[in-house]
C-alpha cells in the first residue's frame, strides 16, 4: 500500500503538496529515525543520537546528512535505503523541527516511482523472497536495486518459463582446484591472472575463490544448468518473475 | 551404582578444560566461552608491577574498537570497526599483514566488528555488509568470500566474531530490530561451501511455527548477533537468539492463546547438532518478549555440582537482568536469579521457569521498566573462573519508559513497534558494577561499583585476577576473590572491547583493546553530558611483568 502513496501526492496541487510530505515525513521519521536507539520522537534526542529539533540547521545541510550520513558516526546514509520521495519527506519534517519552510519542491523529489504492474510487483517479491533463503534469484542476480551482482547483467529475458528453464549457460566453465578438497566444480570465471578469481557454483550461495593460477585448471563448458537453481519456484511464480524482469529492466520489453 | 555414576560424572567434569592456555584461540577464550586463562605468571602478588610493553594504533578509529583479539602461534589477529584485519607479532606488536576490506558498494548502518575466528590456516571475518571472508593466516590474502545475505534488503550484517566448530565456521547476524527473520549459517572452512542454515523462526510446517500469528513469522526478529559456544562431547552448538520483532508491540505476533511458548525461538537459547544444524533442544527464557530483551548473549558452558549431582550447565545472561541456568544436555531449566539491582519487569521466576507479574508495555502510554532495553548488561561478555567457581558480570543499572505502538513491517526497516526513553533508577542516578556470582546458588560474592557504564568484556585468570576497562580509559585488575582493585593503567581511551591474555617464550602478556566511539557514545551522553568529551580511538595496549621480575 505504501508504494502508491508518493505518486499520489506528487499529483496533488502545490498547496496540498506543502502538507503532504510533512505528514509522510513524520511517519517515515517515526519509523526509521525516532527509535529508542536514535533520534527519538519529535527529534528530541535521548537515544544514541543527538537532538534534531531547534538546532538551527539549514535545509541543504539536512538534505546532505540524510542522503550521505555522517562518516565516523552511526548516522547512516539514507540515499539508497529510502525512496527519493520518502527522503524528501523526511527532509521536510526535519525542516519543520527547525522552523524552516521546505524550499525544495516536487521536482526535487525526482521522477515519480516507476509503477510496476500487480504481476510484476508479485514477481519482484518472489525474486528476492527471503523465505527462500539462498534459493532465490537475488542470490546471484541484481535487478532494480535488489540482490547481488554475481551473474552478469541479463542481456535478454526469456520469452516464457520453458525458455527460462532451457536457458543455456555459456558463461559457466569447469574448474579443477587441487586445494582444500575443492575438486572439480562448475565455475564462473572473473579473472584469470596470477591471481585467478572464480565463483564456485557447487552450491548456493556461490563462493568466490581467489587462487594462484597454477593451482587451478579451467576448461570451457559445464554440465551446470540454470534450471537446477530454479527449483524453489513453481512455473506460475516464474511467470511473475519474468513479468518483473520485463518491466524492471530497460531492455525488458518491446516498448523500451 | 549411584556412587559410581557420581564418580564417573566427576571424572568427566574434571576432564572439561574450558581454560585458554598459552594461546587465545576463540572469541570466548575457548569454545566453552569462559573468558578464562590458566596462565598465572601475573597474579595477585605481582600485578602491581605490570607495565606496558608495546601499543598499537589501528588508525580506523571513527567507530571505536570492539574486538577481542585471537592469539595463535605467537600472532594476534583482530578486526577494526570497518572490517580491516590486522595480524601483529604478539611479542613486539610489529605488523605481519594488514587486510583492508574495500568499502561496500552501498552505504550501510551498523559499523562494528567484535572479532575474527582463526583455524585451518585461515582467518575468518564477517563484514559490515554481510560477507564472510576467509583470509590466508600467513599472508592476509583472500582465499574465499561468500555473500550471506543482501545487506540492503535485510538491513542485517555481521558484527560478532564467527565461531569455529570442527570443519565449519558458523556466523550469526544482526537485524533483530528490523523487519527480518534471523538465522545462523555454517560454511565449510576449506571451501566456503554452505554446510547448513538454521532459521531462528520456524517456517510453515515446522514445529514452533504455530507460536506466530498469521504472517508475523516472516519479520519476527530473532537475530543471532553475538557468538555462540560448542561442546565437543555432546556435539552441540549453543547460541543465544535475540528479541522478537516488532520489539515492543506483540499484538500482531501473539496468537493470543495464552500458550507457555510464544514466538519461538526468539529470546531463547537453542542447541543445534553441529553437523546438521538441526535443533536438538531450545529453552525460551522470555515467551512473548515485549521489552527488547535479547537472549543473544554468550552461553557459558561449565560442569558443576548442582543440587547434589554433577551436571553439564549452561549459564546465560539475558538482557532482562536475569541469569538463566540450564542443563545443556537436555535444555532443562534449573534456576534463575537477577544480576541487576533494579529489576521490576517481572516480580519473579517460579522453580520451573515461569515468569510472574509481567509488567508489559502498553500501546500509547509510558510504562516504567527496569532494566532498560539497553540491557542489564550490554553484549560485553562475562568471565568464569573454575578456581573460584564464580561468574564475573558487568551490570548496568538503567531503567526506561517503554511505549508500544502498532507498526506494519517493511522488510529491512526498523521494526521497533514503539519507543524507549532511558531513565535513571527510581532511587538515584544510573551506575554500573562488576559482581562475582556463584551461578549454582545465585549468591553474590562481591560487588565493585562504577559511576558510568561498564562496556568492556571481562577476563579472568588463574592468577585470581579479573581484568576489564572503563569508558574513561582506565584498564584495571580486581582481585577475583574480594573484588578489591589491585592495579590500573590509563590507556588514553575508553574501553568497549575484550581483553585477553597469552604466553609467548615463557612470558605472559595481557592485551587490552581500547577505543571509544560509535552508538554507545550517544547513549552515554543522554545521561552524563560530560561523556560527550570522550574522544574516539582504536588501539591495543599490551602489558607484561618487567623482564627482571619474572
Amino acid at each position: 500500500m505504501m508504494q502508491g502513496r508518493p505518486s499520489l501526492w506528487l499529483l496533488l496541487p502545490a498547496v496540498a503538496f506543502a502538507q503532504e510530505p510533512l505528514a509522510r515525513g513524520t511517519d517515515v521519521f517515526n519509523k526509521s529515525c525516532a527509535t529508542g536507539y536514535c533520534h527519538q520522537v519529535n527529534g528530541s534526542g535521548g537515544g544514541a543520537a543527538p537532538r534534531l529539533a531547534a538546532r538551527g540547521f539549514e535545509e541543504d545541510y539536512i538534505l546532505r546528512v540524510i542522503q550521505n550520513g555522517i562518516p565516523g558516526t552511526p548516522m547512516p546514509a539514507f540515499s539508497t535505503s529510502l525512496s527519493r520521495a520518502d527522503l524528501m519527506a523526511v527532509v521536510a519534517y526535519v525542516d519543520s523541527l527547525n522552523g524552516i519552510k521546505p524550499a525544495m519542491n516536487a521536482s526535487d523529489a525526482g521522477p515519480p516511482p516507476r509503477k510496476l504492474s500487480g504481476k510484476a510487483q508479485e514477481g519482484r517479491k518472489l525474486f528476492s523472497d527471503q523465505v527462500l533463503g539462498f534459493a532465490r534469484c537475488s542470490t546471484c542476480h541484481q535487478v532494480d536495486g535488489l540482490g547481488l551482482p554475481i551473474a552478469s547483467p541479463m542481456q535478454k529475458i526469456p520469452e516464457n518459463v520453458a525458455a527460462l528453464k532451457q536457458l543455456e549457460t555459456p558463461g559457466v566453465s569447469t574448474a579443477t582446484l587441487d586445494q582444500d578438497g575443492a575438486g572439480t566444480f562448475p565455475a564462473l570465471v572473473l579473472t584469470q591472472s596470477q591471481e585467478t578469481k572464480v565463483y564456485d557454483l557447487t552450491l548456493a550461495p556461490p563462493v568466490l575463490r581467489t587462487v594462484p593460477k597454477a593451482a587451478i585448471k579451467i576448461v570451457a563448458g559445464s554440465s551446470w544448468r540454470h534450471a537446477s537453481v530454479l527449483t524453489a519456484y513453481s512455473d506460475a511464480e516464474l511467470e511473475f518473475i519474468l513479468a518483473f524482469l520485463r518491466e524492471a529492466l530497460p531492455h525488458g520489453s518491446a516498448n523500451n | 551404582m549411584r556412587l559410581l555414576a557420581a564418580l564417573l560424572a566427576l571424572t568427566a567434569a574434571q576432564a572439561q578444560d574450558g581454560a585458554a592456555h598459552d594461546e587465545w584461540l576463540h572469541y570466548g577464550g575457548t569454545q566453552f566461552a569462559w573468558r578464562y586463562s590458566a596462565l598465572d605468571q601475573i597474579n595477585t602478588s605481582n600485578v602491581k608491577k605490570l607495565v606496558p610493553v608495546w601499543s598499537f594504533q589501528t588508525g580506523d578509529y571513527d567507530y571505536g574498537f570492539q574486538a577481542t583479539p585471537i592469539e595463535s602461534g605467537g600472532a594476534l589477529y583482530f578486526p577494526t570497526a570497518r572490517s580491516q584485519v590486522f595480524a601483529l607479532d604478539a611479542v613486539s606488536g610489529r605488523v605481519l599483514w594488514h587486510y583492508k576490506y574495500p568499502l561496500p558498494r552501498r552505504p550501510y548502518s551498523y559499523i562494528n566488528n567484535r572479532g575474527v575466528a582463526v583455524q585451518d590456516g585461515k582467518v575468518f571475518l564477517g563484514t559490515y555488509d554481510n560477507y564472510l571472508i576467509a583470509l590466508d593466516q600467513k599472508t592476509g590474502q583472500e582465499v574465499w568470500k561468500v555473500a550471506v545475505d543482501d545487506a540492503i534488503q535485510c538491513a542485517c550484517n555481521f558484527d560478532a566474531a564467527p565461531l569455529i566448530v570442527k570443519d565449519k565456521v558458523i556466523v550469526g547476524g544482526t537485524g533483530g530490530d528490523q523487519a527480518h527473520r534471523g538465522y545462523l549459517t555454517a560454511f565449510y572452512l576449506k571451501t566456503g561451501r554452505l554446510a547448513w542454515r538454521f532459521y531462528t523462526i520456524p517456517g510453515p510446517g515446522e514445529p514452533g511455527h504455530e507460536t506466530w500469528k498469521s504472517d508475523s513469522w516472516r519479520y519476527g526478529g530473532g537475530a543471532t548477533w553475538m557468538t555462540g559456544s560448542f561442546d565437543p562431547d555432546l556435539n552441540l552448538v549453543y547460541w543465544g537468539v535475540g528479541n522478537a520483532a516488532s520489539d515492543l508491540y506483540a499484538g500482531d505476533r501473539d496468537t493470543g492463546q495464552g500458550s507457555a511458548k510464544v514466538n519461538l525461538y526468539t529470546a531463547s537459547v537453542v542447541a543445534l547438532d553441529a553437523d546438521t544444524g538441526k535443533l536438538k533442544w531450545y529453552y525460551q527464557e522470555i515467551p512473548k518478549d515485549m521489552w527488547d530483551y535479547d537472549a543473544a548473549y554468550e552461553c557459558v558452558l561449565m560442569d558443576r555440582e548442582f543440587r547434589g549431582r554433577m551436571r553439564k550447565l549452561l549459564v546465560h545472561l539475558n538482557k532482562s537482568g536475569d541469569v538463566f541456568v540450564l542443563d545443556r544436555v537436555t535444555g532443562e531449566f534449573l534456576t534463575a536469579f537477577p544480576y541487576v539491582e533494579h529489576h521490576n519487569w517481572i516480580t519473579g521466576i517460579t522453580e520451573d521457569g515461569k515468569l510472574l507479574g509481567r509488567r508489559e508495555p502498553v500501546e500509547g502510554k509510558n510504562t516504567f521498566v527496569c532494566p532498560s532495553a539497553s540491557g542489564g548488561k550490554s553484549w560485553n561478555q562475562v568471565a568464569y573462573s573454575p578456581r573460584t567457581g564464580w561468574v564475573y558480570t558487568p551490570s548496568l543499572e538503567f531503567c526506561n519508559d517503554l511505549i508500544a505502538r502498532r507498526q506494519e513491517p517493511e522488510e529491512g526497516r526498523f521494526f521497533i513497534g514503539g519507543n524507549w526513553f532511558l531513565k535513571p533508577p527510581p532511587d538515584g542516578p544510573a551506575y554500573s558494577h562488576i559482581d562475582a556470582y556463584d551461578p549454582v546458588t545465585g549468591k553474590r560474592q562481591w560487588t565493585w561499583r562504577y559511576k558510568y557504564m561498564l562496556f568492556a568484556s571481562i577476563l579472568a585468570t588463574a592468577g585470581d585476577l579479573i581484568f576489564s576497562g572503563d569508558p574513561e580509559g582506565t584498564f584495571f585488575a580486581l582481585d577475583a576473590r574480594s573484588g578489591n582493585k589491585l592495579w590500573s593503567y590509563q590507556t588514553g581511551n575508553g574501553h568497549r572491547a575484550g581483553p585477553i591474555t597469552y604466553r609467548v617464550n615463557g612470558r605472559q602478556y595481557i592485551a587490552a583493546p581500547s577505543g571509544w566511539g560509535a552508538g554507545i557514545t550517544g547513549l552515554m551522553t543522554t545521561v552524563w553530558p560530560e561523556t560527550a568529551q570522550f574522544v574516539k580511538g582504536s588501539m591495543l595496549t599490551v602489558f607484561a611483568l618487567p623482564e627482571e621480575t619474572r
